[in-house]
């Protein structure tokens, strides 16, 4: 078996703790984040490890990346670089950035983003969780030197569920490397503080167990496989895989020829999981070889009551006859392989039938019929089989490393194909939105230009000149009367007029001499007036002055932006409109790629499920050829005895 | 008959070397998916540019700190007396409020000038109580984009939740 041929089956066992740990450990590693951070208010926040939101931005796209919505979170935080929204959490948005692209998939995107980080003088924290993501990628591109060597770069504890989960994978990356002694000293090496990361070490021990067991290393094997087959489970995750393990274990011991201890091992699986017919099918075996049939016969009768979809049951068929043969009951024996023999002709002719709804082209849309969710992402998985035709026979096949990463594919680009749907109509109500922008802007230009039109800055700031330097000149001069209001300019006139025309009169006349008296009364007052309330006049002038200043250059900035929008509006506009018009052309186009892609697809998974169903229908065949050449045995044995039974 | 132990293999025994054309279809798949994450953003840049023009735009967020003395349930907006949003927050989403996320409640357009912005919040509150609160403030838009946050977090000493409403530029 080739080392990417061995990492299929344990990866089935890896991905399906990535789904259940992979998103939580991703978000320990960010969210842990701003709740520590405010509890400790008091820490300096270093990059890349638990600290406050302090962009609005960087909060948004945290919002979506914690509830699972990868695409909407990466897109958003794309969106949000190309604003330059970022600028206080620039290497933790690459991180995660990284992160998000390795989550849906895209390794040679993350990879790029992960060695670019560690070019950057950043902090040891974050060169550790880059060279983390950096292995991870290395692992699932099959580049498992270059894995171990990024393992190996990471100083101290990573932070939260990826510590394990990095224990976990330098494990895993040693034993594909064919280093099973150095695999077990780091697993040695990690010890779990809590119970849940213990569950992480017994995947770990699970798949170096079993590669062990393939190396014929089994004492070694045995031991790791024992521990995880006793371990106490919390869940009905780590129960299944607590069942896997006592299960690889007893058939590596009946291999092994030591069907005792198989049998001790294989009694520990529960009855009702899903590993329960296998470990039954293994029970009987193991009572077989030592010679007790009648004890074998009691699992496989079990069995036997079950489906016959399962291999297990399928063999069953074959082992209960073979017992009662064992048993020189004949009869019971060729009645139970005459009945298998049917079995099988039946299973065989309901396969065709799946083959021919497979090639009908039902295949892939009956497997994501019950499918509602509606997240891209690597770390999706079928959780349940649908009961149809087409899909009945696959509960292996689905299980394959294989058909799980097309079906993956063939379901994102289906996700990716409603996306683009849902951009095409917006992009047809974005095209209506410019023309509409034009529209708008050429009825109102007119109007706007008259209005700008009518407006002379340049003459009000020369009143604006004007004024200042009359201000100026009053209170140089001292002019008290310069800041007169225009009622008392025009009693101060009519006193200067009427005392001019006094001085023409006869000063002896007593009339005109009480004139000139009230008149020097007069403009005394009057001087008196305007002399108390000059300064607070001047200041007032002076005060008026500036708002009058601001107010010119308010005006002279909005004529100038005014004049700005007008040049630039509809050169912008344009710029929208030349963006919108090439959007439409490239969707449809990248929308047929990914048609032809989901097509391509469809036919290539649709071959593979035929070739596992080919296959089935195979080991049907031998098991009934077997089945008749055991019934043809024992008929020749009966007749040569002389009797038939 | 030891044959057909092979059937009952453990279940890590099969595996086979993936095919070619697996390799070349996910790598077309691979560089279909980045073509359509890059014109994601590139939409989603567009539609802000065309919709929100920085000079107008309004954008409105919420967060929560800690959240020992309140449950979000939901947070009614409105903006010169009138109602701009009234979002109800679901479990998932109020989780991730208080792993320090932040939700964009509203984004809009507002001339330059000042504006009253009037923010409720419902949910529980201590002793599981139903709560009702208000934040008001008056907004002063200026020529650039406006950021709004609706901080909700606790005041320990009070137990109490707090609300808080803070501009940023």
């Amino acid at each position: 078996m080739t080392t990417r041929a061995a990492r299929t089956g344990a990866l089935r066992v890896r991905r399906a703790v990535a789904c259940a740990a992979g998103v939580f450990a991703w978000c320990a590693a960010f969210t842990g984040g701003a709740a520590c951070a405010r509890e400790q208010p008091g820490t300096v926040a270093m990059v890349g490890t638990p600290q406050a939101v302090r962009d609005l931005h960087w909060g948004e796209v945290l919002f979506y990346f914690y509830q699972g919505e990868y695409l909407e979170s990466l897109t958003r935080l794309g969106a949000a670089q190309t604003f330059g929204r970022l600028s206080n959490h620039p290497l933790e948005a690459e991180l995660l950035k990284g992160g998000l692209y390795l989550s849906l998939g895209q390794h040679e995107e993350a990879g790029r983003i992960f060695r670019a980080l560690l070019d950057q003088n950043v902090p040891l924290d974050v060169r550790n969780r880059a060279w983390f993501y950096l292995a991870k990628v290395w692992y699932q591109r099959d580049y498992l030197e270059q894995a171990a060597s990024a393992l190996s770069s990471i100083h101290g504890a990573l932070p939260g569920e990826l510590e394990p989960e990095r224990r976990l994978l330098e494990a895993q990356v040693l034993m594909y490397l064919g280093r099973y002694d150095e695999a077990i000293r780091a697993l040695h090496r990690w010890q779990p503080p809590s119970g849940r990361h213990d569950e992480w070490s017994a995947y770990a021990r699970f798949n170096i167990g079993a590669a062990l067991v393939r190396q014929q290393r089994m004492d070694e094997a045995a031991q790791l496989l024992d521990e995880v087959g006793r371990l106490a489970a919390s869940s009905e995750e780590m129960a299944a895989l607590r069942d896997k393990a006592n299960l690889a274990l007893g058939f590596a011991w009946l291999k092994a020829d030591r069907p005792e201890q198989a049998k001790a091992v294989l009694q520990r699986v529960r009855l009702q999981g899903p590993m329960s017919n296998k470990a039954l099918l293994g029970a009987g075996w193991a009572d077989a070889a030592l010679g007790r049939y009648e004890r074998a016969l009691a699992p496989w009768l079990e069995l036997h009551g079950r489906g016959l979809l399962d291999a297990a049951v399928q063999e069953s068929y074959l082992a209960i006859p073979y017992a009662y043969a064992q048993l020189d009951a004949n009869a019971q024996a060729i009645e139970h392989y005459l009945r298998a023999v049917q079995a099988f002709a039946a299973e065989t002719e309901r396969i065709d039938q799946s083959i021919a709804a497979i090639r009908a082209g039902r295949l892939l849309d009956a497997i994501l019929a019950n499918d509602t969710a509606d997240q891209a992402g690597w770390y999706w998985q079928l959780r349940e089989l649908p009961d149809a035709p087409e899909t009945r026979y696959l509960y292996h096949l689905l299980a394959t490393h294989e058909f799980q990463e097309g079906l993956k594919n063939y379901r994102d680009l289906r996700l990716m194909q409603r996306n683009l749907e849902a951009w095409s109509l917006s992009v047809a109500a974005f095209e209506d939105m410019v023309d509409m922008r034009q529209r708008a802007y050429a009825a109102r230009l007119p109007a706007m230009q008259a209005t700008l039109d009518g407006v002379d800055l340049d003459a009000l700031e020369e009143r604006k000149v004007a004024l200042e330097a009359r201000v100026a000149a009053i209170e140089r001069d001292g002019d008290i009367a310069g800041l007169a209001t225009a009622r008392e300019l025009e009693q101060w006139h009519k006193v200067e007029r009427i005392a001019g025309v006094l001085a023409q009169a006869d000063p002896s006349d007593p009339l005109v001499a009480d004139m000139q008296d009230k008149v020097r009364l007069l403009r005394g007052t009057l001087l008196w007036e305007f002399n108390a309330g000059y300064k607070a006049r001047l200041w007032r002038a002076r005060k008026e002055l500036r708002e009058l200043d601001v107010a010119y250059k308010e005006a002279r900035r909005a004529q100038v932006l005014v004049e700005r929008a007008r040049q630039e509006y509809p050169a912008q506009t344009a710029r929208f409109a030349a963006h919108v018009a090439q959007l439409q052309p490239r969707i449809a186009e990248l929308g047929q790629r990914v048609a032809a892609a989901a097509e391509a697809h469809d036919r290539y998974l649709a071959a593979i499920a035929v070739r596992e169903l080919e296959a089935q229908k195979e080991r049907l065949a031998a098991y009934s050829l077997q089945a008749r050449f055991a019934l043809a045995s024992i008929y020749d044995r009966a007749s040569a005895a002389g009797a038939v039974p | 008959m030891l044959a057909l132990l092979a059937v009952g293999a453990p279940p890590h025994a099969a595996g086979e070397e993936p095919a070619e054309a697996f390799r070349s279809l996910d790598q077309e798949v691979q560089a279909l998916k980045k073509e359509v994450l890059d014109l994601n953003r590139e939409l989603f840049v567009l539609e802000e540019e065309l919709l929100f023009p920085a000079n107008t735009q309004v954008a409105v967020f919420v967060s929560m700190d800690v959240g020992a003395f309140f449950a979000l349930d939901s947070v009614t907006l409105m903006i010169d007396d009138k109602e701009v949003a009234n979002y109800l927050y679901t479990e998932r989403e109020a989780q991730a409020l208080l792993k320090g996320g932040v939700h964009r409640l509203y984004i809009g357009n507002l001339k330059a000038g000042e504006h009253e912005l009037v923010a409720f919040f419902t949910g529980q509150g201590p002793n599981l109580r139903d709560y009702r609160r208000g934040a008001t403030v008056r907004l002063e838009k200026g020529v650039g984009a406006k950021y709004v946050e609706l901080k909700i977090s606790d005041r320990a000493v009070r137990a109490q939740p707090e609300f808080i409403i803070k501009e940023w530029e």
